[in-house]
């Protein structure tokens, strides 16, 4: 996956799996939360989601968690992970006040 | 009432998705594959959706971890052979392949070098691959085997000075040069599309 780790920027695709994984869950919850809080905007493909999973595992900032007893594999944040989504965060909390200074207007 | 259809479409991923599709709006559901049968039941018509997938470049562990995470996330998923082989233990070697899965025999990837993934059909779009970046990589992954045997074809046309070996060697080159494309038109997207 493309991410600029070094300057903080996320591409949206990993911020949203990020952000699911607040909570732990499998495949099919991922791209439902994904598809709710863009309101359909963003349609995730199941080989992209899986391969954007196996990336992030690779990277540390997620784990799969949960008894493998047959049940669907879950995932879950890491701490490092967490420090990920914080500074995408405030990255992207600083580029909207320079936003809305120069377009104007508060964004709700 | 099953039906079975005998059909072999090779390395024509799209046509032998096309074909599943049409099945499909007819009615037909697929229910079982083997090397070249297909057995569909009947359902109502344009209820399923499918996809074809290449999975040839995959590391075993991985294609079988795949294909159950698809399976998780809810589509009905059958693995298929890409070329007619039916002889016992053998190995094949696949340097094109990731690491791990470079040696196919009959009990692994062998003969499951794709898939065929199939959705109930629910008014949204069935793309299993939706960023650039991973299309690339995808249709990347098509076209490493035949240029491989591109490649091969070329050098003993060469060494053995005989013609016909290279002759023999455009006809992977077709594919090589439709996914080179593929890949090209979606680098070229990237650039000028912000993810």
């Amino acid at each position: 996956m493309r991410d600029n780790t070094k300057g903080g920027a996320l591409t949206e695709v990993t911020f949203f799996i990020l952000l699911a994984l607040y909570t732990p869950k499998h495949g099919y919850a991922i791209m439902q939360f994904i598809e709710k809080e863009t309101k359909g905007r963003l349609l995730l493909g199941a080989g992209t989601l899986y391969g954007a999973l196996n990336t992030l595992q690779e990277k540390g900032w997620i784990v799969p968690c949960g008894a493998s007893d047959g049940r669907k594999k879950e995932y879950q944040i890491t701490e490092d992970g967490k420090a990920v989504a914080r500074t995408e965060l405030e990255r992207l909390h600083s580029l909207v006040i320079t936003a809305e200074r120069i377009i104007g207007g508060k964004y709700e | 009432m099953s039906k079975k259809y005998y059909r072999f479409f090779g390395g024509l991923l799209q046509k032998q998705e096309e074909w599943l599709n049409k099945m499909a709006e007819q009615g037909y559901r697929l229910i079982r594959v083997d090397k070249m049968m297909y057995e569909f039941e009947e359902c109502n018509p344009d209820r399923a959706e499918y996809r074809v997938e290449y999975i040839g470049s995959k590391f075993q562990n991985d294609s079988q971890e795949y294909f159950q995470f698809l399976e998780d996330m809810g589509y009905r998923v059958f693995f298929k052979n890409i070329n007619l082989n039916y002889s016992i233990g053998k190995v094949r070697y696949r340097p094109w392949a990731e690491k791990g899965g470079r040696i196919a025999t009959n009990n692994t990837a062998f003969n499951k070098e794709l898939l065929i993934v199939e959705k109930e059909k629910d008014g949204k779009p069935f793309e299993l691959h939706t960023s650039f970046e991973d299309k690339i990589q995808y249709y990347e992954s098509l076209r490493k085997p035949y240029a491989m045997y591109f490649v091969v074809f070329l050098l003993i046309g060469v060494l053995t000075k005989i013609p016909l070996f290279s002759l023999l060697g455009l006809i992977p080159l077709v594919p090589v040069l439709i996914y080179h494309h593929q890949v090209r038109a979606l680098k070229k997207e990237v650039m000028s599309k912000e993810w």
